[in-house]
């Protein structure tokens, strides 16, 4: 048992800071008031093909696809340094997470030449298509249909709480071909199709984060589907696999909590309730990401991580909500815009449990994988 | 890094397995807090655990993955700070170990050779004799409390050896802390999946399912903390290690009561063992409040 870093790994660290400090413009922190903005957007593409001009964007992908094939911890170490810069690459970090690495795994060679060298370079945003209004976690009773016609498929229902669809260049999209939890499959839809609607949804996590998609009779060809017919709970839930720790949101948490506190601390604010806490805090972000980084070890190892990574995610879910509440507790300044990159977080921290799978159903995987409790009747 | 251990880690840790085997179960008549063993503590001393911190390629990681599996077992002996503070400190000094803090009662004074007294900022040595100790059979902690009577002989330490210690004493109690919260949650996970009410386990309603999880999280949590403190040494980690060992063991110790019921407040479950010796720590150091004001020093450079 280690914990020291390599070289390699602290020489990278330091690439990336350098790169960060050398493309963040000074009003990055304005820039960066909401996750999914159209400004924050905007800059994500220019801010990413710098990225991908440096062999920064998708090191962890393989040569053929863009990549230097670097290991876990040198992916890992290049998220942590975004996120902890507020998350520069914008909705893109999907791409370089997980959609890139599924369409590797289960894409045809045409999906493959069609869209991965566009995320390759940062030019292209997706969005996710698998929330209904009627099927949130439990995602298997979605009812978007599509149904077979002539070469392709016609598409018809309405997806929600969509992150990014506004300025989306495609939507990895679930619908349902057959009934049951093997009649979903997943179709890679152009948003400029005809039929798609998009409604932006007001929120409180900020400016263009969530909307509406709806699909009227959008038609689309059979090549637009990933995987066979039914595919997609196998396809998602590896998507999901590595989406799960794939996000060091700690890493904001963390970084956010030394700001609040070095603000705290310049105009003598910084007293006992607030140590309390703000120790607290930090000691929660710490577990948190030590929790991260064994999930890595093993991914590094060449394991799949099993349910260690639900018990990471909340632990990670636990820290950005104490942060979160430290802020609004001691720096309330920031709520009212007066620290960007501090509202930005509360505004990510809000939506800690919510994205990426319930918090509840980390939950109910620990119980029953980790702790191998009885499984609760169905 | 590396979070799997090492071949010599492997090794150690399955001898210590096989050692910690022959104490998994406590003696089914007793029915009391303090279940010390000093056979444990001789056969811990006889193939030499005691010195795993010094010894070539282990070191003070090693020694804090013994201190967490040997805090697991109902029962108990001066174990953490002989592991972990004693070969901190670069003097010969003889174990067993204790801490008396601010004069309150201490762990294993009754039977120490070295207390370390801890009076504010202040750290001294003492060697006491039998007659200068008093010991607490009553007490609830389930260690053997005893209190140190005021005319023992003091031996000061120097200010940075002060600060050696309490580091060291923090990453000891988290490791232990680390240990004791895992067994509770495990007797509480065994006891759950076995009672039925309303015709099916306890286990199986998410009311509980959800707690244990987080509670779960919490301990694993205080793990790696206290492992990372072990292997770095430094202040504010094992500050913070502490801390969030405090702070999960109030939530742990009253939910793991809570769903184990009313088996839970009887001494036939071994649960308490490890429930009232967590709430044995939760004062150590000035409790969740002193770690706090460390973790600001050490880690937000604010005194």
């Amino acid at each position: 048992m280690d914990f020291a870093w390599t070289d390699e790994q602290k020489a990278f660290r330091a690439t990336v800071r350098q790169f960060l400090q050398d493309n963040l413009p000074d009003n990055w922190e304005h820039i960066a008031h909401g996750p999914a903005s159209k400004e924050q957007t905007t800059f994500a593409k220019t801010f990413c093909g710098k990225l991908a001009e440096q062999g920064l964007l998708v090191p962890h992908w393989p040569e053929e696809w863009g990549g230097r094939n670097v290991d876990p911890w040198i992916a890992f170490i290049l998220a942590e340094e975004m996120w902890m810069a507020g998350e520069p690459r914008g909705g893109q970090y999907m791409n370089v997470n997980w959609i890139g690495p599924t369409m590797m795994l289960y894409g045809s060679d045409e999906q493959k030449q069609q869209h991965i060298p566009p995320m390759a370079r940062g030019e292209t945003l997706w969005c996710q298509g698998f929330s209904e209004p009627e099927s949130g976690s439990d995602l298997a009773s979605l009812r978007t249909k599509a149904d077979k016609d002539g070469n392709g498929y016609r598409i018809n229902g309405q997806k929600i709480w969509t992150s990014y669809a506004g300025d989306a260049d495609t939507c990895f999209c679930l619908a349902r071909t057959n009934p049951g939890k093997n009649g979903i499959s997943i179709f890679l839809i152009p948003m400029d199709t005809p039929g798609i609607t998009v409604r932006d949804i007001p929120s409180i996590i900020g400016e263009g984060d969530i909307h509406e998609v709806f699909f009227d009779d959008v038609v689309v060809p059979e090549t637009a589907r990933l995987g066979d017919e039914g595919q997609a709970w196998e396809i998602v839930g590896k998507a999901l696999s590595l989406e799960r720790v794939g996000i060091p949101r700690f890493a904001l948490a963390s970084t956010t909590l030394r700001k609040a506190v070095e603000l705290l601390k310049a105009e003598g604010r910084f007293g006992l309730g607030a140590v309390d806490q703000a120790a607290k805090a930090h000691a929660a972000c710490e577990a948190a990401r030590l929790y991260s980084y064994s999930i890595i070890d093993q991914r590094a190892k060449g394991r799949i991580p099993g349910p260690e990574a639900s018990v990471g995610r909340f632990a990670t879910v636990n820290c950005e909500r104490m942060v979160a509440d430290f802020v609004v507790e001691h720096v309330p300044e920031a709520i009212s815009g007066q620290h960007p990159m501090l509202l930005a977080h509360h505004q990510r921290g809000i939506v800690a449990g919510i994205a990426s799978g319930a918090a509840e159903i980390q939950l109910n995987l620990i119980a029953t994988q980790y702790l191998e409790l009885p499984r609760e009747p169905r | 890094m590396d979070f799997e251990l090492n071949d010599d880690q492997l090794a150690v840790t399955s001898e210590l397995e096989k050692l910690a085997g022959q104490f998994a179960t406590s003696p089914v008549d007793f029915h009391g807090f303090a279940l010390a063993s000093p056979e444990l503590e001789q056969q811990l001393e006889d193939n030499g655990f005691f010195e795993l911190a010094t010894m070539e390629g282990m070191g003070p990681i090693t020694a804090a993955l013994a201190v967490e599996r040997l805090a697991k077992l109902p029962y108990t002996a001066e174990i953490a700070l002989s592991m972990l503070v004693r070969p901190a400190l670069n003097m010969e000094l003889p174990r067993p170990f204790a801490v008396v803090e601010n004069s309150r009662p201490g762990r294993f004074v009754a039977t120490a050779k070295t207390v370390l007294v801890i009076d504010g900022d202040n750290v001294s040595v003492a060697h006491p004799s039998a007659d200068q100790v008093e010991s607490l059979p009553d007490s609830l902690f389930a260690y053997p409390m005893a209190k140190l009577k005021s005319d023992v002989e003091l031996t000061a330490l120097s200010a940075e050896e002060a600060d050696t210690v309490k580091t060291w004493l923090r990453i000891a109690n988290a490791c232990e802390m680390a240990g004791l919260l895992q067994a509770a949650i495990d007797a509480t996970v065994e006891h759950v999946s076995v009672r039925k009410q309303f015709g099916r386990p306890l286990g199986t309603f998410q009311a509980l399912r959800h707690r244990l999880s987080e509670c779960t999280v919490l301990a694993g949590g205080v793990r790696w903390l206290a492992l990372k403190a072990a292997w770095s040494g430094d202040a504010g980690e094992a500050a913070m290690a502490l801390l969030h060992g405090q702070e999960s063991a109030l939530r742990v110790v009253y939910d793991m009561h809570q769903m184990s019921g009313a088996m839970g407040m009887t001494l036939e479950m071994d649960l308490h063992l490890w429930t009232y010796r967590l709430k044995a720590l939760l004062s150590d150091l000035g409790g969740r409040g002193g770690q706090a004001q460390a973790v600001a020093q050490y880690c937000f450079d604010a005194a």
